[in-house]
């Protein structure tokens, strides 16, 4: 009897203390959780709510129309909308495989001698400002491929033929492709860095399994390392997507800023962080700072459906 | 007296049948980067027999079994010196070609690894690599494959599910499977039971047994009664070296070495 009141009293304030602060950590997990929400809430209600003049007069052809006129105050996303698109759909064409072969050659193929030097380069290159990027790519790159890729491509290209069409343009070097060359670079080593993590994770017997029953080194990766990973990897790419859907200034530099549909790889165009970047200062209407807004939503909203078809593809392979 | 004053041998090792030879290691070293842990090990492994490899952890039977199958060369500063000869043949010569070395001596491990696919893609996987066969051909294979490993009863309705949803003790049988379907003259068992159940291991116990009619097996494992159970030949190893080799029973009921008694009969390890 002595002994369990003994053990009872002993208890009570440890529990006593540590229930409080239990609740107290809970509730700041809450609100830290709740905070975030708010934020999220807040941006998107203030959005609709700046974009509501610009929603009002065009409706949805603010979304089908490309004129982007401030002179006339008409304002249409479709110029913007297909820029930003094409310029990360193109970003990824070029990173994806070469991130991919980054990471398998760190992991699986690297001397131990040169991992540690390639694996910092990769993570240096995620360190760099966008703006540093934008600067290199319209004084260093653009110049540069302009003379040794463009005038050569739109030179030898038969007049009327498809890549004459895809390339047409005044060759100065900025556009939709130089801008998704950039892009490229810049989301480059968030894949590969990511893929590496992911390719690290795989038991090492597994792979061992894989070698063991005779696979040469690109069966072993196409077959059983890169599926192991499938989950991750697509997530890798989203994350790669998202950035190059938003990124800003690198573009603003390097895509030429033109309003309306780009007529060709090589021509300039814009896309919707681009437009608002270059704008908002000189907005004047209200219906064109209303319209920039309105942008914004729907990158927003682009952003949200990526992340979004991410999950899903993911949820759908968990189950595999 | 006489005998009292006769040590036992430090290491004896038998040498069986040249004829019934399938692998033969002669004077194997084995360096971790600087670290050396097999220290001239030289023995030879029957055709159509169990060996099984005995000894406390670290002792080195894992490497040597990685040895046999050029496994540790895909770790750049691990080395092997000295020769291992399947049917004569020396594996550990550089201008092996490994991938071809592997298909013809399974691995099964400790762990099950089963890969990211169904159940009839990991078996079929190996056989993929080095036959094409037709489909009904390969569906054949598989569940042969399936049959021998005791697995499927258990699998045969579920054959193109994730070989990630089977339970651990399916999993190492699925991988026993993947190993035997590749039609290997060799297979090599690293702890295959250690992470099973009773009831799995029994039934992967069964399904080694069978395999030694075709198979050359050596398997390495902690657990002495399945070493006595399963092999026809013992090895005992301790710390690097191979102490003693021989028949089965007579290594678990008369060790000549002192250290082996001491190890079987339970002092140390």
């Amino acid at each position: 009897m002595t002994a369990i009141a003994d053990i009872d009293v002993a208890a009570a304030p440890r529990s006593a203390r540590g229930a409080t602060l239990d609740r107290a950590f809970e509730i700041l997990c809450f609100s830290a959780a709740t905070f975030l929400l708010t934020a999220l809430g807040g941006i998107v209600i203030s959005l609709v709510i700046g974009g509501w003049p610009a929603i009002a007069k065009f409706g949805p052809a603010f979304l089908i129309s490309a004129e982007w006129d401030p002179v006339q105050e008409v304002y249409g996303a479709a110029g913007a909308v297909t820029g930003t698109l094409i310029t990360a759909a193109l970003a990824l064409a070029f990173a994806v495989p070469l991130s991919f072969a980054i990471a398998i050659f760190l992991v699986e193929l690297c001397p131990p001698i040169l991992r540690r030097p390639i694996g910092t380069a990769v993570e240096l290159l995620a360190g760099i400002p966008s703006i540093v990027y934008g600067m290199w790519g319209l004084f260093v790159f653009a110049p540069w491929f302009a003379q040794h890729i463009q005038v050569p491509i739109m030179m030898s290209a038969k007049p009327g033929s498809l890549l004459a069409t895809l390339t047409s343009g005044i060759p100065n070097g900025s556009g939709i492709f130089t801008a998704s060359v950039i892009l490229a670079i810049m989301v480059l080593p968030f894949i590969a860095a990511t893929m590496r993590e992911l390719l690290n994770t795989i038991p090492p017997t597994v792979r061992e399994s894989a070698y063991g029953l005779g696979s040469t080194t690109f069966e072993v990766i196409r077959k059983v390392s890169l599926p192991y990973v499938r989950t991750g990897a697509i997530g890798a790419v989203m994350l790669g997507l998202g950035r190059a859907l938003g990124e800003t200034m690198a573009v603003t530099f390097v895509i030429g800023n033109s309003h309306g549909f780009p007529t060709s790889l090589f021509a300039p165009g814009s896309t919707i962080a681009s437009t608002i970047a270059n704008e908002f200062t000189e907005a004047t209407g209200a219906l064109h700072v209303s319209s920039l807004i309105l942008l914004g939503l729907v990158l927003f909203i682009i952003t949200f459906a990526v992340l979004a078809m991410a999950r899903l593809l993911i949820g759908r392979q968990a189950n595999l | 007296m006489n005998a009292q004053l006769e040590s036992p041998p430090e290491t004896a090792v038998l040498e069986i049948a040249p004829e019934t030879v399938k692998l033969a290691i002669k004077d194997l070293n084995f360096f971790y980067g600087a670290k050396q842990s097999l220290f001239d090990v030289t023995v030879s492994f029957a055709a159509n027999a169990v060996t099984a490899l005995i000894g406390p952890s670290g002792c080195g039977k894992s490497t040597l079994l990685r040895t046999l199958n050029r496994m540790y060369s895909l770790y750049p500063g691990q080395k092997a010196t000295g020769q291992v000869l399947l049917d004569g043949e020396d594996i550990l010569n550089p201008r092996v070609n490994v991938a071809a070395l592997r298909a013809r001596i399974g691995m099964v491990f400790q762990k099950p690894t089963p890969f990211p696919m169904s159940i009839y893609d990991n078996v079929a996987y190996g056989v993929r690599l080095y036959e094409s066969l037709s489909r009904q051909d390969m569906a054949n294979r598989v569940e042969e494959s399936l049959r021998r490993a005791a697995l499927w009863d258990e699998v045969k309705d579920k054959l193109r599910e994730s070989g990630l949803s089977l339970s651990g003790g399916q999993q190492q049988r699925l991988c026993v499977a993947r190993g035997i379907a590749v039609k290997p003259e060799v297979l090599l068992l690293d702890e295959p039971a250690s992470a099973l159940d009773p009831i799995s291991t029994a039934r992967l116990e069964e399904t080694i047994s069978d395999l030694k009619s075709e198979y050359t097996v050596v398997i390495v494992t902690h657990n002495m009664g399945q070493a006595a159970r399963l092999s026809d030949h013992t090895g005992f190893m301790y710390l690097g070296q191979l102490v003693e080799f021989g028949e089965t029973e007579q290594l678990f009921t008369s060790p000549v070495t002192s250290r082996a008694r001491d190890y079987i009969t339970g002092r140390f390890g």
